[in-house]
This record gives C-alpha cells, sequence and structure tokens, in this order.
C-alpha cells in the first residue's frame, strides 16, 4: 500500500490524538456515574434478596439502555450496525448475561463479606482486561516500556489504593460465610475481566457502542428474569417484587446511572482499549467513596489511622489514573490496532471502510439519525414509569447531607455535560 | 426465510463457532452460573 501523502497522515494523527485524549475523559466520566450509581442503592434495606434485588437494578438498565440511545440518535442507526455487522448481536447479547451474573455475584459477596475485601477483588478486572487486550486484540504492541509502565504500574496504583480505602471502609465479614464472599467477588471480577473481550470485538469492528448496549440488555435482562424464576420460584418472585415497590424506584434510578457511567465506559473502551478505558473506569470506587463519606457519614467517628488510609487510598488511586492517562497509545501501537480490526473485518466479512469509520469515530454512509415515533414512543414510556416509580417511592429514615449530595450531583452532571459536548463534537457520538 | 438468508445465518453461526474468542467468555459464562448455583 503507497504511504499517505505528509499533510493527509498529519491529519490522521491529530485525529488520532483528539480520539485518545476524547476516551481518556470518557474514561474518568464513567468513574464519576459508575460511582455514583451507589447512591441510590444505599437508600435500599437489605431485606430484599440478592437476586430480586439486581433484577429489578436490570429494569431500570433495560429501560435506560434502550430510550438513551433514541434520545441521543436515535434507533435507526441500530438497524444500519447490524445490516453491516449482525455477528456482534450475538457478541453483545453474551457480554450482557455475564454482566448480569457478575452483578448478582457482587451482592453475594458484598453480603458475606462486605465492600470492603469485595471491591478489589472484583477490580482486579482491570488487571485481566489488560491481558486480554494484550493477548488478543494486540493493545500495548509496541508500546514501550515506559508505557508499559504507565500502564500496569498505574493498574497495581489503583489496585493498591482500592485496597487501602476498602480497608479503611471495613465491615465484619459474616461468619462461615467469607470463603463463599471471597469466592463470589473474585468470580465476579472475572466474569466482568473477560466481558470486555465482547466489548473490544465489537469497537474494533466499527460498532456504534448506542447500538451494541441495546443487544447487551438483552442477554442482561433475559439472565437475569431467567435466574430470578429459577432461584425464587414466578410466585414467590411476583410477591416480593410487589413487596418491594417502595424501594424500586431507588434501584431502577441506580440501574439508569449505572448506564449513564456504562456508556462513558463503552466509549472509553472504544477509543483508548480496554487496557486504559477499564482502569480508568475503575476510578469509580473514589466517587462511591465521596458519596459515603459525605453523603451518608460512614467514616464518622472514625479513628486518625481510618482518615490516612483513605488519603492514601485515594492518592494512590488518582496517581494510577493519571499515570494510565498519561500512556496513551503511540501512532505504532495504533497501528497494530488497525491489524486486529482487519482481522475481525476479514473474519466476519465486513466492509473495510465501515471497519476504518467505526475506528475513527467518522460518519459512513448516509444513514439517518433522525427519530422516529419509536423512539418518542421509548422515551415516554421510560419517563412515564419513572414518575409513576418516583410517586410510590419512600425516602426512608436515614441522616443524608443533602448539601453534598447536590454538589456531587451538580460535579457529575458538569461532567455529564462536558463528556457529552466533547463525544457530539468529536464523533457526534459514534 | 429465503435460501440465502438461512445459508447467511448458517454461515454466520460457523464464524462464530470457529472463533476462539467466543469460547472464552462462554466458558467463563458457565464458570460463574456454576458458582452462582454453588452460592445460593
Amino acid at each position: 500500500m503507497p504511504a499517505a501523502p505528509p499533510a493527509q497522515s498529519s491529519t490522521h494523527a491529530t485525529r488520532l490524538r483528539s480520539l485518545q485524549a476524547l476516551g481518556i475523559f470518557c474514561g474518568f466520566a464513567a468513574g464519576a456515574w459508575l460511582g455514583g450509581a451507589e447512591a441510590p442503592i444505599k437508600l435500599v434495606n437489605p431485606d430484599i434478596s440478592p437476586i430480586t434485588l439486581s433484577l429489578i437494578m436490570v429494569y431500570g438498565v433495560f429501560l435506560a439502555r434502550w430510550s438513551v440511545p433514541a434520545l441521543i440518535r436515535g434507533t435507526s442507526h441500530v438497524r444500519n450496525d447490524v445490516r453491516q455487522a449482525p455477528h456482534l448481536v450475538v457478541w453483545a447479547v453474551l457480554a450482557g448475561c455475564m454482566w448480569a451474573v457478575a452483578n448478582t455475584l457482587t451482592i453475594y459477596a458484598i453480603r458475606n463479606v462486605g465492600l470492603s475485601i469485595a471491591f478489589p477483588l472484583w477490580n482486579t478486572n482491570s488487571l485481566l482486561g489488560i491481558f486480554w487486550g494484550f493477548l488478543l486484540f494486540n493493545e500495548l504492541h509496541y508500546a514501550g516500556w515506559k508505557r508499559w509502565l504507565g500502564v500496569l504500574g498505574g493498574a497495581a496504583c489503583m489496585f493498591s489504593g482500592a485496597a487501602l480505602l476498602a480497608i479503611a471502609s471495613a465491615h465484619q465479614a459474616a461468619p462461615g460465610k467469607a470463603a463463599g464472599g471471597i469466592l463470589a467477588a473474585l468470580g465476579a471480577g472475572i466474569l466482568w475481566g473477560t466481558m470486555y473481550i465482547p466489548y473490544r470485538k465489537a469497537y474494533l469492528t466499527g460498532m456504534n457502542p448506542l447500538s451494541f448496549i441495546t443487544f447487551f440488555t438483552v442477554g442482561e435482562l433475559a439472565t437475569m428474569t431467567v435466574l430470578a424464576i429459577a432461584y425464587r420460584g414466578a410466585t414467590p418472585l411476583w410477591h416480593e417484587l410487589i413487596g418491594a415497590k417502595s424501594v424500586m424506584f431507588w434501584l431502577m434510578l441506580g440501574g439508569f446511572v449505572w448506564v449513564l457511567g456504562d456508556l462513558f465506559q463503552q466509549y472509553a473502551t472504544k477509543y483508548v482499549g480496554i487496557s486504559r478505558g477499564i482502569p480508568l473506569s475503575n476510578t469509580n470506587q473514589l466517587w462511591g467513596l465521596l458519596w459515603g463519606i459525605f453523603v451518608f457519614h460512614e467514616l464518622r467517628g472514625g479513628s486518625h489511622t481510618i482518615y490516612v488510609q483513605v488519603a492514601g487510598g485515594s492518592l494512590l488511586m488518582a496517581l494510577g489514573a493519571l499515570s494510565i492517562a498519561l500512556s496513551s497509545a503511540t501512532a505504532r501501537e495504533h497501528s497494530s490496532w488497525q491489524d486486529a480490526a482487519d482481522r475481525e473485518g476479514n473474519r466476519y466479512g465486513i466492509e473495510h471502510e465501515y471497519v476504518r469509520a467505526g475506528m475513527e469515530g467518522r460518519a459512513y454512509g448516509a444513514a439517518t439519525t433522525s427519530r422516529s415515533f419509536l423512539d418518542w414512543l421509548l422515551i415516554l414510556v421510560t419517563t412515564v414509569m419513572f414518575a409513576i416509580l418516583a410517586f410510590m417511592a419512600k425516602l426512608p429514615h436515614m441522616d443524608i447531607a443533602l448539601g453534598w449530595a447536590a454538589a456531587l450531583t451538580i460535579a457529575m452532571l458538569a461532567l455529564l455535560a462536558t463528556c457529552g459536548i466533547a463525544l457530539w463534537r468529536t464523533t457526534r457520538f459514534r | 426465510m429465503s435460501p440465502s438468508k438461512t445459508d447467511g445465518s448458517r454461515n454466520l453461526f460457523h464464524v462464530i463457532a470457529t472463533d476462539l474468542h467466543f469460547w472464552i467468555p462462554f466458558a467463563v459464562l458457565v464458570g460463574g452460573l456454576f458458582l452462582l448455583d454453588k452460592l445460593r
């Protein structure tokens, strides 16, 4: 193939740099929204079974995963993507099934060993993500030792910081259940770390994250419904759902907030790969801690040691995230991503230009992006459902610092707006 | 369904089934379900 002219090559390099910066920004925004999703769930009493709790969250996730794409670009682009790369429907459903099982395992893990031990264990997903990214998708190939050090050192730093934060917010493990809780947390980490294989597969072949999540959620909902009916039984499950109507809003809101975070995570995975995108998204633990300390007064009356652990853990996590953010892919590494994309394109018979356009966040063909009647119906149904659930919801009697809750919500909304505008300007949400 | 569509679907599933990348997450999913069943 002849070499590109210098001017064209320079434009391409500038485009890649802006996509890398965008991906890193998306990783940080993902951390904020994934961490914020824990807040509404804290308002729910722990009497509901983990399976039912996970099922209700997935209802919220399902509504968000269809209504948000309908609002942003309309669902017509989903049809265009499926026409181009139909195999990705299977990959998306598989990833959704994995997410549902991992999410349920985390609830068992938190109940048996507490968030303190569970969180760092399932955060090992980023190390697994780096491994799969390197092994299967040519990530960090030709990256040079400085970038290797930046990514691996950053991930190790974040893991140590997560462990310190977890120790600081320690809970007592339920007697006789520690082994099961640790296995559940590790299992969730392995499931989530491996779930990024389908993610990367989709984005290397040009699929839009907004299309991927609509099929992903079919896998989530189907798996959770089957698990819930099989484990709880249809009639007891129904009674439990009816009994949980006063907290359903908070759980579904948690699911909705989580989807916004996950959407940024998907864009981060698309533009900086799983080896960098996933560790950045794991800054969600810092945001979860901010909500815990300032809004729910979790460390009130804690010892000096606890505050030192929190400060040290937060600093380590921030340094790790910064190290990864500064280790963006070089042009040479990016060309090895292209090799992996070409391999996928050839295997599944996808048009070369579609793959290239998707990787570079450019338009492909003359696809319409206007919203249809179906899109407006999806948005309306979701809004009405949340309004009804909010009307039925009860705020539990808890000591909540509303001022801090408002401040953190404003910070999250500011990140949503700035990152959303950056995504729109650079890629039109492609 | 037209013959060409059937052939296309068969071909698609054949390509997925012979892709090693598919079996890694699939095996992990089965393992996760097994673990969940043991823990509940």
